[in-house]
């Protein structure tokens, strides 16, 4: 059989900026028709690049070198017209952002009639065009009588669906996914993932599908490779790399997803608070019978949260997991007190919240903040010393402000701390901006770090460290933390106990083995069920 | 290394950072040029009473006959009572000047003010303050500015407000929907975890964000806050026993100069505004690279 996808050589160099970077090299694959393929590897290692190549994507400054074969034909030596005619027809693409791919004045049958209408030869009337749309999207999982929606009407899993539906307008026979559920929820990722696969198979289509996430990859296709640093390092089936991976980085990205139940993949430390145990630790900060509501555009009243009893006692980690719109988020706001409850007491140390004032802002200093996105969590215009001096200047000021910032960022390892406090956080990766994040809360000495999924934009070795980074905080300094996360992975990683919040409510609630392991509540197991898992989906 | 460790104190703190502000600055050829421009053309027109005997612009002591093309005794020839117009360029740059700065600086203090306190505090705060910009903002500018100059008494001050108090609502809106944006970034909610009060947030997250922006509307309301005063002095609301650029240009069109074709009466005014805007927008940019450090790489 012809392969529909072969790769020789192929390696991208970007040009344009003062040296020329390359981004892949000298990569060869093979895909046969109606084969799966998962493209792992950490952001920026060129997976994407790799992907993109395929159907020239690239900007201008990206050079390509090699040979891609499409279909038995080779994609530098196309026209202009053949290239489009190629594009969608013979391979289409589902993007990663399907907030940001889709455009929001458009109707979703508009955007998905696009591709058929450009590609087909003679004219198609309204009828046979709205029958296809309706077909497509009926076999997404979306009512035909939702061809009418706009966008933003969607929700996060519909519009990665209609992603979908898109890319199979032109019946393609080679679908590219770049980390197609990489922004969903695990239950909605577990839907989007089963639908992608059952459509791939029934038409037998190839999947090539990008994501930094093994078991996701595992979870739809047959086979793996493995990128790091533009290069392939490891390909072949799925089932051999799960179980007896070559390559160390392989071995890194597997270990860096946790298995629920594995004590290997609880981190050391875990589980143990140290010092005194049982009833005579006390809460520290705790929420009793909260409630939020929302009001929203026409005025209706949405609680988001619904008389949540929470604590967190000195000395623990405590997990607050729940689907995206289950309002965890909103009670970590209540929480610090960034919100006021429109019911119930938040209490800290035994007292109430204060509520303005003074006393307010030395609460402040003992229950901080560390949020999910830390490109967005630091001003782009002042350094990381001012990042970090920033909670003390708040407060009023320390004379040992340079002291207490160099503290604050070994303790967030960033060692020498010197060698960043002068930097900007664009001059910074992804794990090292976090890190800073964290220095900035720690600056304060807090008591309570609430994290809001710390590590959902970071990478899977970057997880790991900031995750071990958090537990060595509560080991060394005492510091609790309430980590507000999705990902029951995380859960089993780090915490002690866990909460489960359903549509603003804790549904169940205990010790992390108690929980995850023999969960009482039916909304538990199917968390627990959607949970990708890269030794389950393949054995 | 832009803060330095070492620094002690806020005083030591806010000069270093002017010191590494400077240093950016000039790295940008465009800024630095900018400026020096207008360091020039502001050095010329304040040394003008200096360097140039004003007797010479009073109409009844000239002894150039009108509308002269450039020559060597006038440089730039003679206008339409025989005076020199390069004369009259450098003192109508003084005042073109003042007003043109005076009042761009007060339309952006007040835009600034409203569009940030409108967009932090939200709620009442902000139906009023923008009632209020809706107000100024369907009113003919130049209307409402002939009316404030009648019936306030005339002069220089008179025009720097009538400016300034008509041209604001545009800074005021961009202000608003800029404050808006950056207020939904996380580093706002982080700081406010801080413990950061309004003052904190505004003075150190938002108003620096904004203020690219500011200087990019305000080099523009330096433009058309000259034409402007040259369209209220030539309607005779301004000071007469002044001169400016653009009342120069508006005598130059009463008294049949562009007919004429007396090219040398149009060019140097015109000329003067242009430069004096583009050195503006200069200035503007620079300043950018220097609170927007993520711009700093690719302009160097």
């Amino acid at each position: 059989m012809n392969p529909i996808l072969r790769m020789d050589g192929v390696s991208v160099t970007y040009r344009g900026s003062a040296r020329p970077r390359q981004a892949v090299t000298d990569a060869n694959l093979t895909l046969e028709a109606g084969a799966t393929l998962g493209l792992a590897g950490e952001s920026g290692c060129g997976k994407t690049s790799l992907a993109l190549a395929v159907l020239r994507l690239l900007p201008r400054s990206a050079e390509v070198d090699g040979t891609i074969l499409l279909d038995g034909r080779d994609i530098e030596r196309l026209t202009w017209g053949g290239l489009r005619a190629v594009r969608w027809a013979s391979a289409s693409v589902v993007f990663q952002g399907a907030m940001h791919a889709l455009n929001p004045v458009r109707t979703i049958a508009d955007q998905i009639a696009e591709p058929i209408r450009l590609h087909s030869s003679e004219r198609l009337s309204a009828a046979v065009l709205r029958a296809r749309v309706v077909e497509l999207l009926e076999q997404v999982e979306i009512p035909g009588r939702r061809r009418d929606a706009y966008p933003h009407e969607l929700s996060g899993g519909q519009r990665q669906r209609v992603m979908i539906a898109m890319a199979l307008a032109c019946e393609p026979r080679l679908i590219i996914a770049d980390e197609p559920t990489t922004a969903l929820d695990v239950v909605v990722q577990a839907q989007v993932l089963s639908l992608l696969r059952q459509l791939v198979a029934e038409r037998g289509i190839a999947l090539l599908m990008i994501s930094h996430d093994l078991s996701v990859l595992a979870a739809s296709c047959r086979r793996l490779a493995v990128m790091y640093r533009g290069r392939l390092v490891e390909e072949g089936p799925a089932r051999r790399l799960a179980s007896s991976p070559e390559h160390e980085h392989t071995r890194a990205l597997a270990t860096a997803f946790p298995t629920i139940g594995d004590t290997g993949s609880r981190y050391p430390g875990a589980g143990e608070p140290a010092g005194e145990t049982g009833s005579a630790r006390r809460a520290l900060l705790s929420a009793e019978g909260v409630s939020v509501v929302f009001e929203d555009r026409y005025r209706n009243r949405v609680p988001a949260v619904r008389g949540v009893d929470l604590e967190v006692t000195g000395d623990e980690i405590l997990a607050l997991v729940g689907q995206s719109g289950s309002g965890k988020t909103t009670l970590a706001r209540t929480l610090l007190g960034l919100r006021r409850p429109d019911a119930g007491v938040v209490y800290y140390d035994g007292r109430p919240l204060p509520t303005s004032g003074r006393r307010l802002r030395d609460f402040r200093g003992n229950v901080q903040l560390v949020l999910q996105d830390p490109t967005g969590a630091l001003n782009p215009r002042h350094t990381v010393y001012e990042a970090v001096a920033e909670g003390l200047r708040v407060h009023g000021g320390a004379a040992d402000e340079a002291t207490r910032v160099r503290e604050a960022l070994e303790a967030a390892e960033l060692r020498p701390a010197e060698e960043f406090t002068g930097r900007f956080p664009h001059e910074l990766s992804g794990g090292q901006r976090q890190r800073v994040v964290i220095a900035g809360a720690l600056v304060l000495r807090p008591r309570v770090l609430v994290a809001d999924e710390p590590v959902a934009s970071l990478d899977a070795t970057v997880r790991g460290e900031i995750l071990a980074l958090l537990l060595r905080l509560r080991r060394e300094r005492g510091v609790s933390s309430l980590v507000i996360t999705h990902d029951l992975g995380l859960a089993w990683n780090i915490a002690d106990r866990v909460a489960v919040m359903r549509a603003g409510g804790i549904v169940e609630s205990g010790p992390v083995e108690r929980v995850l392991l023999e969960p009482e509540h039916e909304y538990t197991t199917e968390l627990l069920a959607a949970v990708p898992s890269f030794e389950r989906s393949v054995s | 290394m832009s803060a330095p460790p070492n620094a002690t104190g806020v005083t030591g703190r806010r000069l270093a950072a002017l010191t590494e502000g400077w240093r950016v600055y000039r790295a940008d050829r465009g800024g630095a040029f900018g400026l020096a421009v207008l360091l020039v053309v502001v050095a010329l027109a304040l040394l003008a009473p200096v360097l140039t005997r004003s007797g010479e612009l009073d109409v009844t002591r000239v002894q150039g006959a009108p509308l002269q093309p450039p020559s060597a005794t006038n440089w730039l020839g003679t206008d339409e009572s025989g005076r020199s117009v390069l004369l009259l360029t450098w003192w109508g740059a003084r005042m073109s000047l003042l007003v043109g700065l005076s009042a761009a600086v007060l339309s952006m203090v007040i835009g600034t003010v409203v569009g940030l306190l409108a967009a932090h505090f939200g709620g009442w705060v902000a139906t009023l303050l923008l009632r209020v910009t809706d107000f100024f903002l369907v009113l003919p500018a130049l209307v409402l500015a002939i009316a404030l100059s009648t019936v306030l008494s005339r002069g220089v001050f008179t025009i720097v407000l009538a400016i300034g108090v008509t041209s604001w609502p545009q800074t005021a809106r961009l202000v608003r929907a800029q404050t808006l944006t950056v207020e939904t970034r996380p580093y706002i909610e982080r700081a406010r975890a801080l413990g950061g009060g309004h003052r904190h947030l505004l003075g150190k997250h938002v108003l620096p964000a904004v203020l690219p922006l500011v200087f990019a509307t305000t080099t523009l309301t330096v433009a058309s806050a000259i034409i402007a005063e040259s369209t209220l002095s030539f309607l005779g609301l301004g000071d007469p026993s002044m001169i400016s650029w653009g009342s120069m240009l508006k005598s130059a069109m009463d008294t049949g100069a562009v007919t004429a074709g007396a090219w040398w009466y149009l060019l140097p005014p015109g000329l003067g505004i242009a430069i004096v805007v583009l050195s503006f927008t200069l200035c503007g940019r620079a300043l950018e690279t220097v609170l927007n450090p993520k711009l700093r790489g690719t302009r160097r």
